[in-house]
């Protein structure tokens, strides 16, 4: 008599709750239309949102928001594994892109918008499936005490300039999302409209020359600002809010909005969660000037609903992604573009890093 | 005797009811379903060569095992003589320096692989010291290169190294070295000719375990490493995260997976022989 262990066959839909565990945990409470579930970046993110738009929501409409932190793999494999478990996605541009060729957003319902007019919402991060919530930038960052005065690098081709500003540098990895591609295109003289589609064999060769003094490409926000106010570099690309704060803690460190790349956080809802309604409203909610000034200012990043600026001081928006200072020296990052080149952009970038 | 294998079996059966249940269906069924995503043969073995023959994967591998055989080498040359003190050691010092070892082991690794960074960064407490010492005129580059992921990965890695070699010293009969020092050998000859042949499989064991684990190393050379210490975990990161292609993680998974397999037979090879009694 033989004893095999398959009593213990296990039902494809418990592994995949075991694989999905965290947001099942929640899907128990959704049942209720009273709660949107909101995949966010966490961290310090949550409460400043908490504070100036989750709370004033659940004040209003009575709907409760519970946030869970989730990857963009994450994401895909809940909608593959036809088991959403949360509402609305606040994630970049680019992962929310890849989702919504997936055919898992509903559109958004810009005309049933009560809170948010969608004109005034910036033309380029108004999309069918995604709409903005705040843009950042991509800015050249520099130590004060390195570069003293007048004597610091204004623009990408100076970053290039090793002789004349010397010093171990910086730039973003592939793994931060995209490799810093369009600086290298910059620095060699490529206009800000003309950068798409990236000539990748020509960005890599730029970067090949300044290699040697990239002590790391980073790629994680966090990693960035540590360097920076380390020393472990003295210039780098580096993202404005991760910045901001390194700087308003009194480290020796500046910036020029010269040739800086704009960068778009979305919201999207996925079209089969259990709370789609509650999804669109708070989305609109979230949009609205005075809401999105709030949360904007304290995180730093740029409004998308152009009229949000009405409330900003000068100093503010001097510090600010988006308005005069976007329009006359920044681009927007064509994430169309690296969603449809990413693949292939990635095997050349590792295979060039262990050249 | 069938009543005594079928308890041995019942017994098992909850080990391999997990084993099955949250190892192999699940790695089973992400093999199966990643690489069934092609449409014909003819595109996966395009995408197979490209992934697997492209240089940069040979590239990676080269690398981990590269960075494995050094991080091991360095934990057995450090691992070997704290496990002789402490299979020597009694009392106070037994503890102390088994907490010395297993303490730091309660932290996670990412922390303790930030402590790393503190201590070895450009403006870090050691280059500090060297400066202020004068030994050194520039801070020397301890980490983003190959140097930082080797001292955070042997560190990570001493522990296993120490407990598998103590559970062998341990073992070793303590009236075979007095017979050899009562027929008159030195403490050197006792210690080479007898001691340490003795052990011998406990160094190839843990050799191996060390080895095994360092191949499969992620947060440590993600973090410390430079711009070209890429392992193979670190590769397949990026194919699930960042270019969500799970065909080619999946592909390179097989190949981690085939590498530890390989290594671990050895490793139960020398495991049975264990145990010279």
């Amino acid at each position: 008599m033989s004893v095999t262990p398959s009593p213990f066959r296990l039902h494809r839909r418990l592994l995949l709750g075991a694989a999905l565990a965290t947001p099942a945990l929640h899907a128990g409470r959704a049942q209720t239309q009273g709660e949107v579930i909101v995949r966010t970046p966490g961290g310090s993110y949550d409460d400043v949102m908490r504070r100036f738009v989750y709370d004033p929501f659940t004040a209003e409409t009575g709907i409760r928001v519970t946030v869970v932190a989730a990857t963009a793999a994450k994401l895909i494999a809940m909608f593959r594994a036809n088991n959403v478990e949360l509402d609305l996605i606040d994630t970049g541009d680019a992962q929310l892109l890849t989702l919504e060729r997936l055919g898992a957003l509903a559109p958004i319902a810009y005309d049933r918008w009560r809170w948010s007019k969608p004109e005034d919402i910036t033309r380029q991060v108004r999309n069918p499936h995604r709409v903005g919530n705040f843009i950042y930038a991509s800015v050249l960052a520099y130590n004060t005490e390195t570069f003293r005065g007048d004597n610091h690098p204004k623009s990408w081709a100076d970053f290039w300039d090793a002789g004349k500003f010397a010093g171990p540098r910086m730039l973003a990895d592939m793994a931060s999302g995209s490799a810093n591609l369009e600086f290298a295109l910059l620095a060699d003289g490529v206009p800000r409209d003309q950068l798409y589609p990236l000539d990748v064999d020509r960005a890599l060769r730029v970067m090949t020359r300044i290699r040697p003094q990239i002590r790391r490409f980073w790629d994680t926000g966090a990693l960035a600002a540590q360097m920076l106010s380390d020393r472990e570099v003295v210039l780098g690309s580096i993202w404005n809010g991760r910045l901001q704060t390194v700087i308003d803690s009194n480290a020796p460190l500046a910036y020029t909005w010269n040739e800086h790349m704009i960068q778009v956080q979305s919201l999207g809802i996925f079209k089969d969660a259990r709370n789609v309604e509650g999804a669109q409203r708070l989305a609109d909610f979230m949009l609205q000037p005075q809401i999105q000034a709030q949360y904007a200012k304290a995180l730093v990043f740029g409004p998308t609903n152009e009229r949000a600026f009405e409330s900003y001081t000068p100093e503010e928006a001097a510090r600010t992604p988006g308005g005069e200072n976007s329009r006359r020296t920044g681009f927007y990052q064509d994430v169309a573009w690296w969603h449809e080149n990413r693949d292939r952009v990635s095997r050349t970038w590792s295979r060039w890093l262990l050249r | 005797m069938p009543l005594g294998r079928l308890a041995g079996w019942l017994m098992l059966a909850p080990a391999l009811a997990l084993l099955f249940g949250v190892f192999l269906l699940p790695i089973g069924w992400f093999l199966a379903g990643s690489l069934t995503d092609f449409a014909s043969f003819a595109e996966f073995w395009e995408e197979a060569q490209d992934v697997l023959f492209s240089g940069t994967i040979l590239r990676v591998l080269l690398n981990t095992n590269g960075i494995g055989a050094a991080v091991t080498l360095l934990v057995l040359v450090i691992g070997y003589p704290v496990s002789y003190a402490l299979s020597r050691a009694k009392g106070l010092v037994f503890t102390a320096i088994l907490l010395c070892i297993v303490l730091p082991y309660f932290t996670s690794t990412i922390v303790r692989t930030y402590a790393w960074m503190v201590l070895l960064g450009r403006t870090g407490l050691i280059n500090q010291i060297l400066l202020g010492l004068g030994l050194i005129d520039a801070p020397l580059e301890l980490m983003y290169n190959r140097t930082g992921v080797i001292i955070g990965m042997t560190y990570v890695l001493l522990p296993y190294m120490v407990l598998t070699l103590f559970a062998a010293m341990k073992a070793v009969d303590p009236r075979l070295l007095q017979a050899a020092e009562g027929m008159g050998a030195s403490p050197a000859t006792v210690f080479f000719r007898v001691f340490m042949p003795l052990t011998l499989h406990g160094v190839i064991a843990g050799v191996l375990i060390t080895f095994i684990l360092a191949i499969g190393f992620f947060v440590t050379p993600a973090l410390m490493g430079g711009p070209d210490d890429i392992m193979i975990a670190m590769l397949i990161e990026r194919e699930v995260e960042l270019t969500q292609n799970w065909p080619a993680a999946a592909m390179m998974t097989i190949v981690l997976l085939v590498v530890t397999l390989l290594l671990y037979a050895v490793y139960s090879r020398f495991a049975d022989r264990e145990a010279p009694r």
